[in-house]
């Protein structure tokens, strides 16, 4: 059997992270994508934050296409017909280097791939991995239809419902309660148009995210981030709420109803719908997590669950890249060692949990807890602005006195048994 | 057997082309081997597995060999290049020029193209070699049976009527047409070796030809301007239900579109 | 000053294919503008009978009557046709888009080192006498609009159903026999026979209607209901690449990018998602009618009217609803 120094299967950002660290004259790699062309199997809300990973592949950084950097936050507490925003502006997120920006991964990724490419490591799209090939308990390769070929090490970079994972028996069955599914769409608005309804500056990006009544009780919120020429707009959804409430079709009608909002059309009004695009996100945290690595191979990114939602922002793309710049480190080290024992890719894990990775997934480890419960997207939410509206409206009836009223609702709102219990787990996020 | 394949990568189908300008395209940078010209590599490849010798793949672009690597990972010997300034935004005649001068004082036995490209979707260039090297042709083959002592090719090309049965001397050049056979998947380390392997490169000067020659083949036809295809207006859903909506579909066929 | 305009009349079985007569009523409006004649350009053998049907069209029939010009073979048509052109050095020659334009016209405007654009779908000629041509490329996404030389004649194929027959046209043509050539060069190819396809049907490529089936048929069987419906309309059946890649249909009757363009003045397509691949086949149809279960089938995008529904239960009614139209005229 013909064989590769690495295997890496899936050219998404961590499988390409990897790639790059890894190529060099000394080391043959090869990367395999199913899809198309790399990107084309993956998405993103979304927003990548630079600092973390700024520390890694640092040279690449300065040249990537990113969209916008982001220096406005805003959250939105939805209501049936009313809504409350809170927005952050703040110059410190306008000073370089950037804190984040807005992505777009088709382009994304397929620039971080000619990259790859251009330091040497191989990319063969259109290829989908049907098996490894394991050897008395060790991965020495993988098969491709009926061809086969070997690797020293093979990273399973294959993304969220890692098949390899599965077969290497690093993980059991997934679990629904796990997983959340988000939806876009990518809408074209003129950069001027969204550099005035966001209040931007030119090249200045938006983070907008909704929670509350737009998920229909179900775990979740919207979104919107500001690209360059384009929003990015949709909603993510918990698996389990999802299946357990609505049918396949129905999810683009609860995209529809949120574009319906009369806050969100008039976002986007004018702007085409260029592209629809769907993907499964990770939100079993810590304890949802696969083993890491066995002989002769090592998970990386989403196929090694490692994703978190942060309830104000959902994190993977920068564990991804920096999951697939520590697994080439490691296999550096091996290689020196000439040695891809399990023993010898623990280091993978050492690694991991000594950068900012772990010690996150760590800190958050409740989150799942937290999102099972459905005030969270459900009552919470809608309190605030009807309060708010509460405050606001002035009709024929005199007005009460305010600390009294609002008191004495906030009173029947949150201090009660439920509330008191919510709180006792809200203090572990 | 000596067999050349003349291949050509153009747009993937589902890469987006929109017209920039009068004279400008936006093109999105996803290219693959013309389809049928996969094809064509694939018949050369089983002639040379059946009859031993070798297959060269040629093409003529100034920027882009993917369908030369793709050629190679399915088994060709060698990969040759014709890239010159010159030609440019050529048109299928001076192309056609180019890759007839590198052909004629060649030994082949069979020269193989795709019936069309699927970028001008013209099918010009692989008649207009073989009239420039004074070969037979025959467009859209189906079916290709070689004896190489008789030096006979036995093909069957697609007519409106069915399939015409073709006997035909040896040289010739055929293009091909989809059904002749399925092009092989390259195993990806192929894949991996066509990436490093060299590609001759040869240009108008190497080739022997006069410039002007080309200049003057390229003035034939030219390109005056691109324009958006005209849009159609937006579909009439017949939304009532069944079985009302044949009856009103009917009606509209009748006195609205008026076609039947 | 343009002196013809020529039309090659293909023959096939002693007739001449339709598109010729569209072509012809085309140019017969072209040469009020320009002046010139319009010639038909007919080759083959025992050709009265053909030769009967364009002299209505025509101002002139050139007729090469030979059994080395039946069948069709490059070689006999390059070394006559050039020869004949070198003399007259027409404007323009015009072609329908056939298996046999495909295999001669190309080859026939290298040899003559001249334009040729091939299956344009408009050729027009403006208020002075400027030639305007245009045809799809990137399979239709785009479309290019042409300027020629000096070099005559100005070769082009045009799709069936372009335009239309003029058959209030009433030439009557002068007819020059003009012996055919031979030489050496032709003994190089022989058409050996031909493997007819079974059934009474028009290629799609020709044909006025066109009903096809895609992957919602779900299996060879059931495109007997296409069929029967194709037979009340007297349309031509085709299919998309899906069917044909699991083996349901032959290859001829694939509509699409890697299989052929059709021009049909009504196109129903069911059970056919829409692929890019699929529509890139039907840009030109004049009516586009569409049947899917799924309302977000990519089809209804390119259709003229549309239908949600069970094509299995569709496509009898609207067999015995056309059948009622149809026969009562």
């Amino acid at each position: 059997m013909e064989k590769v120094d690495v295997i890496i299967v899936g050219a998404g950002l961590a499988g390409l992270s990897c790639a790059y660290e890894l190529a060099s004259p000394e080391m043959s790699v090869l990367v395999l994508e199913r899809g198309d062309f790399s990107g084309s199997k993956n998405v993103t809300g979304g927003r990548i934050y630079l600092r973390p990973i700024l520390p890694y592949i640092s040279d690449l950084w300065e040249e990537a296409p990113f969209e916008r950097h982001v220096v406005k936050e805003m959250i939105t507490f939805m209501g049936d017909d009313n809504s409350t925003t809170f927005e952050l502006y703040s110059n410190r997120f306008n000073q370089k280097p950037y804190p984040s920006y807005t992505i777009l991964r088709a382009n994304f990724d397929r620039w971080l791939s000619e990259k790859v490419s251009e330091k040497g490591a191989f990319i063969i799209t259109q290829r989908r991995v049907d098996d490894l090939i394991i050897d008395r308990g060790k991965v020495i390769g993988i098969r491709i239809g009926d061809e086969e070929i070997g690797a020293d090490c093979v990273i399973a970079a294959d993304g969220i419902l890692s098949f390899l994972a599965e077969k290497a028996a690093l993980r059991g069955p997934l679990n629904l309660e796990h997983f959340a599914l988000g939806f876009k769409e990518i809408i074209k608005l003129d950069p001027k148009i969204i550099e005035d309804r966001f209040g931007l500056g030119e090249n200045e990006g938006a983070a907008h995210l909704f929670i509350g009544s737009i998920t229909k009780g179900m775990m979740g919120g919207g979104f919107i981030y500001t690209n360059k020429e384009s929003l990015s707009l949709g909603l993510v959804i918990g698996l389990h709420s999802l299946n357990a409430r609505l049918i396949h079709e129905e999810v683009y009608k609860l995209l529809d109803e949120f574009k319906e909002r009369p806050e969100i059309r008039n976002l986007i009004r004018g702007g085409e719908v260029l592209e629809y695009s769907a993907h499964l996100v990770n939100e079993g945290g810590i304890h949802a997590m696969p083993k890491l690595y066995t002989d002769g191979m090592l998970l990386v990114g989403d196929a090694a669950g490692l994703g978190l939602n942060m309830l104000f922002t959902v994190r993977g793309m920068e564990y991804a890249i920096v999951s697939g710049v520590l697994a080439a480190e490691t296999i550096k080290r091996a290689k020196k060692r000439n040695d891809f024992s399990k023993k010898s890719l623990s280091e993978y894990e050492k690694l991991l949990n000594e950068s900012f990775i772990m010690r996150e997934m760590e800190t958050f480890k409740n989150i799942p807890k937290v999102l099972r419960n459905e005030r969270v997207f459900n009552k919470y939410p809608q309190i605030i602005p009807s309060l708010f509206e509460d405050l606001m409206w002035v009709d024929e009836t005199p007005k009460q006195g305010i600390y009294r009223t609002k008191i004495a609702r906030l009173r029947k709102e949150f201090f009660n048994l439920q509330t008191l219990k919510d709180w006792l787990l809200f203090r572990k996020i | 057997m000596e067999i050349f394949v003349l291949v050509k990568q153009v747009p993937d189908p589902e890469a987006m082309i929109k017209v920039k300008s009068d004279s400008e395209l936006d093109i999105e940078n996803r290219y693959f081997t013309n389809f049928f010209d996969e094809i064509a590599i694939e018949a050369a490849i089983r002639m040379k597995e059946k009859f031993g010798g070798k297959v060269t793949v040629l093409t003529v672009d100034n920027h882009r060999v993917d369908a030369l690597r793709r050629g190679i990972s399915m088994g060709a010997d060698e990969a040759i290049q014709i890239t010159d300034p010159l030609l440019e935004e050529a048109n299928p005649f001076a192309i056609s020029r180019a890759i007839a001068s590198y052909l004629k004082d060649k030994p082949f036995d069979l020269i193989l193209a795709g019936r069309q490209a699927m970028d001008d979707d013209a099918g010009i260039v692989g008649p207009a070699v073989a009239e420039l090297l004074e070969i037979p042709h025959v467009n859209a083959i189906v079916s290709l049976e070689i004896d190489p002592q008789k030096k006979e090719a036995l093909v069957r090309r697609e007519v409106e009527e069915g399939k015409e049965i073709i006997a035909c001397s040896l040289p010739a050049l055929f293009t091909c047409q989809k059904g002749l056979c399925s092009p092989r998947i390259p195993q990806v380390l192929n894949v991996m070796k066509a990436m490093k392997a060299q590609i001759k490169k040869l240009d108008i000067k190497s080739l022997g030809l006069n410039p002007n020659e080309i200049l003057g083949l390229k003035d034939i036809i030219k390109i005056k301007n691109y324009i958006s295809p005209p849009k159609r207006p937006p579909v009439k859903m017949i939304k009532e239900d069944f079985p009302e909506n044949v009856k009103i579909l009917v009606k509209l066929l009748r006195e609205e579109a008026k076609v039947i | 000053m343009e002196n013809e305009i020529w039309v090659f009349a293909e023959e096939y079985d002693g007739k001449v294919r339709r598109v010729a007569f569209e072509l012809l009523s085309a140019s017969a409006k072209f040469s009020k503008k320009i002046g010139a004649k319009v010639s038909s350009i007919l080759l083959g053998n025992k050709l009265s009978e053909a030769i009967k049907s364009l002299t209505p069209f025509s101002d002139k029939i050139y007729v090469l009557d030979d059994p080395i010009l039946s069948p069709y073979t490059s070689e006999a048509f390059i070394l006559n046709l050039s020869n004949l052109i070198k003399k007259h050095r027409p404007y323009l020659l015009l072609g329908g888009v056939s298996s046999t334009t495909k295999d001669l016209f190309p080859r026939l405007a290298m040899n003559l080192k001249t334009s040729y654009a091939p299956e344009c779908t408009s050729v027009e000629i403006s208020e002075d006498g400027e030639l305007l041509v245009r045809r799809p490329i990137f399979g239709g996404k785009v479309f290019s609009e042409l300027k020629f030389s000096e070099a005559r004649p100005i070769m082009i194929t045009i799709r069936n159903h372009t335009f239309s027959v003029d058959e209030s046209l009433n030439k009557s043509a002068e007819i020059f026999s003009i012996e055919a050539l031979k030489d050496s060069t032709i003994s190089r190819k022989k058409v050996i026979g031909i493997e007819k396809v079974k059934g009474e049907r028009v290629d799609i490529s020709e044909a006025e209607i066109v009903v096809a089936a895609g992957r919602g048929i779900k299996g060879p069987e059931n495109f007997k209901i296409i069929e029967e419906l194709a037979d009340v309309l007297n349309a031509s059946v085709g299919t998309t690449r899906a069917v044909v890649d699991e083996g349901w249909r032959d290859q001829r009757d694939q509509i699409g990018k890697s299989g052929k363009n059709i021009s049909a003045k009504l196109y129903m397509a069911f059970g056919i998602s829409g692929a890019v691949h699929h529509t890139l086949g039907i840009g030109t149809c004049k009516t586009i009618v569409a049947v899917d279960i799924d309302p977000n089938a990519l089809i209804f995008n390119y259709a003229d009217y549309g239908i949600v529904g069970d094509l299995f239960k569709i496509v009898p009614a609207l067999k015995d609803e056309l059948r009622k139209v149809v026969s009562s005229g």
